[in-house]
């Protein structure tokens, strides 16, 4: 039990910080600072600092910086390098003390959250009003910074460098040092040609609002089977999708490489319903005529019986064997219940999004 | 007390010595196990939730107006139709938009969702409404087996909305379970992991799946178990038949006997291994049967 205490601890500790994270961004959307540090922490995508201070930064703070434990040193470290932001950590480091006396705690921990949930609703209000201002382009680029940055970490050399470098040199070595973990490269620019924002509504109104929480931190694809020996790279379909990059997403086979594992649904730190967002965007793709034949085989299996894997003669005589019933008593014995399953299928029109041919009882063409 | 009994499909008709050994184990702990007759696939939640939402769910719901007209709770043994049939209800209790619009489907065919039914994983049940207890008093012989638990994917998660009560990550529900038997739950390299069969994966692309499987495979043969335990019919013909498929395509060797936790129970009840079908599955039980009953065997 000593292992969930710390686990809790661990992620209300994380769960301060990002709170506090998003007052100063609050905080900071007053004050007229664009190139905060922590907003480019926060969402990773929308400012022009390079990666590489706010790494340098971790990494001067301490030389061993586990991601979730040295929080608190991260904090501290940041509060003595970068003056201005003490002025605004200070008031919530103030509220830190109070919560350990538990009497005033519960009020001071209400406000809290009412004031983080007013950041997180301005902070929805100004990534739609950015994400319409600024052009795609550079929101991209910061992403292939972010990634190449991540490549860097661990050779000091390269990264004085690349800082020192200008903007245009710095995309060429980049190019030449990218793999293909990478979402996007230069020579692809997207524009807002690209995105449909329909595409990204589908979700929001699949109730999945959760698509708009995720701020790439990879937790998601580092835990995922698939992505360990396929191309399914789920924290950038994750990103596709809320981009609105609809033919990226549904023409690529990699979609159906999820077994639907819930692995990184359950790590989100988010809480983002990864895996609803993948089976909206396989719907979408699926009706824009992305459905593999064994799939739509499937479809045909439980038009025709009822069940997706119907009885065969070996299973027949192996249920009368043991004293069960020849076939079981679903709609395998049930003519009118199979009839109710088909006539339901043709009520939401499963049967043409399969293409189910009624008169050969198997798939069109 | 009485539960509708939810089938799905690979159990009855693939592994039904899954489900005999599922009645016979509850006649013992008198809970009367009610056809759901009518019953249809659940359906699968990878296949038909990932090409239309509405579809799967007006399917779903039908199955779940059966066991509403019982007024009684649904047992599934599977993960896949758990996964399936639990998301549907929940979603149809919750959104009420969505259960209008599921509700004018099924209209057509006389029948409407009312959410009156709660839907019960076998493991669940066995745990919470049976306990521990009576399922000790159940075992005629405590059988000598070190086991590789295999959770599977749609059991316990996702836990914000499945609520039973373990941790998704590090849970004991099923080890619990299955050392009431007498059986060793031995603790391998990333046990939670999927065995690569669902969301569709077995059907599109059988190699990607084979290598999960194989993955988990190695795992267990490093940990050195006797057999694979499971709660999931679709994990069970994966390991049994795709452990097969794993040996084609990698020329390995593995023998690794697989027990759904009903046949389980069953063995330790004293069932035949051709009562509970384990003669005819791909992966020879024999062995781990002669080591599981060796000495009761004398």
């Amino acid at each position: 039990m000593s292992i969930i205490d710390r686990l809790k601890s661990l992620f209300s500790e994380e769960k301060d910080m990002e709170e506090k994270n998003i007052a100063d961004k609050k905080s900071d959307d007053v004050g007229a600072k664009p190139s905060n540090l922590d907003d480019a922490i926060v969402s990773g995508t929308k400012t022009s600092v390079p990666i590489s201070d706010v790494l340098k930064k971790d990494e001067d703070a301490a030389s061993e910086v586990t991601f979730k434990k040295d929080v608190s040193s991260i904090e501290e470290q940041r509060v003595e390098e970068d003056l201005p932001i003490i002025e605004e950590d200070e008031p919530s480091n103030d509220e830190e003390i109070p919560k350990e006396e538990e009497e005033e705690s519960d009020v001071e921990e209400v406000q809290e959250i009412q004031s983080a949930e007013d950041a997180a609703v301005e902070d929805d209000d100004e990534t739609s009003e950015i994400e319409e201002d600024v052009p795609v382009e550079e929101s991209l680029d910061v992403e292939e910074n972010t990634s190449s940055q991540e490549e860097d970490v661990n050779t000091d050399d390269e990264e004085e460098s690349a800082e020192k470098a200008d903007d245009e040199e710095n995309n060429q070595n980049k190019d030449e040092k990218r793999d293909n973990m990478t979402l996007l490269t230069d020579k692809e620019l997207l524009t807002d040609a690209n995105r449909d924002p329909e595409f990204t509504a589908e979700f929001i109104d699949a109730g999945i609002e959760t698509v708009k929480h995720c701020f790439q931190c990879g937790t998601c694809g580092g835990g995922c089977p698939s992505g360990r020996r396929t191309p399914y790279k789920v924290r950038q379909i994750v990103r596709k999708c809320l981009l609105g990059l609809k033919e990226e997403v549904i023409t690529d086979d990699a979609l159906w490489m999820c077994t639907t594992c819930y692995t990184c649904q359950e790590r989100c730190p988010r809480s983002v319903k990864i895996v609803e967002i993948i089976k909206k965007a396989r719907n979408v793709a699926a009706h824009a005529g992305y459905m593999a034949k064994p799939h739509k085989m499937t479809g045909v299996f439980v038009i025709n019986t009822g069940h997706a894997v119907p009885i065969n003669d070996a299973a027949k005589s192996l249920r009368t064997k043991i004293g069960l019933s020849e076939v079981p008593a679903t709609t395998h014995a049930d003519a009118a219940a199979l009839e109710e399953v088909k006539k339901l299928c043709k009520i939401t029109a499963f049967d043409e999004l399969i293409g189910y041919d009624e008169a050969t009882g198997g798939l069109k063409e | 007390m009485e539960i509708a009994y939810f089938l799905g499909c690979i159990m009855p008709n693939r592994y039904p010595g899954i489900e005999k050994a599922t009645r016979i184990l509850f006649d013992a702990l008198d809970i009367e196990l009610k056809d759901m007759d009518g019953a249809s696939c659940c359906p699968a939640p990878g296949v038909f939730g990932s090409f239309d939402e509405e579809t799967w769910a007006t399917i779903a719901a039908r199955n779940l107006t059966l066991a509403e007209d019982m007024g009684a709770d649904i047992m599934t043994e599977c993960n896949g139709c758990f996964g399936s049939l639990f998301e549907a209800n929940h979603m149809l209790k919750e959104d009420e938009e969505k259960r209008a619009k599921i509700n004018a489907n099924l209209a057509e065919i006389g029948k409407e969702f009312k959410g009156t039914t709660n839907v019960k994983h076998l493991a669940q049940i066995l745990r919470d409404d049976v306990g521990y207890e009576k399922l000790a008093s159940l075992i005629e012989k405590p059988l000598d087996l070190n086991v590789a638990v295999h959770y599977g994917c749609h059991f316990l998660k996702p836990t914000a909305e499945i609520g039973i009560e373990d941790q998704a990550e590090n849970p004991s529900i099923l080890d619990d379970i299955v050392e009431i038997t007498g059986a060793k739950s031995i603790d391998y390299k990333d046990k939670m992991m999927c065995c690569g069969a669902g969301g569709g994966l077995r059907a599109r692309d059988i190699d990607v799946t084979a290598s999960f499987t194989k993955e988990k495979l190695d795992h267990m043969t490093e940990a050195g178990v006797d057999a694979i335990i499971d709660v999931c019919p679709f994990c069970h013909m994966q390991f049994d038949q795709g452990q097969t498929e794993v040996n084609e395509k990698y020329g390995t060797d593995y023998a690794i006997p697989v027990f759904h936790l009903a046949q389980l129970y069953g063995l330790a009840m004293g069932l035949s291994a051709e009562e509970l079908t384990l003669d005819a599955q791909k992966i020879d039980a024999a062995p781990a049967l002669a080591k599981a009953l060796g000495e009761n065997a004398k």
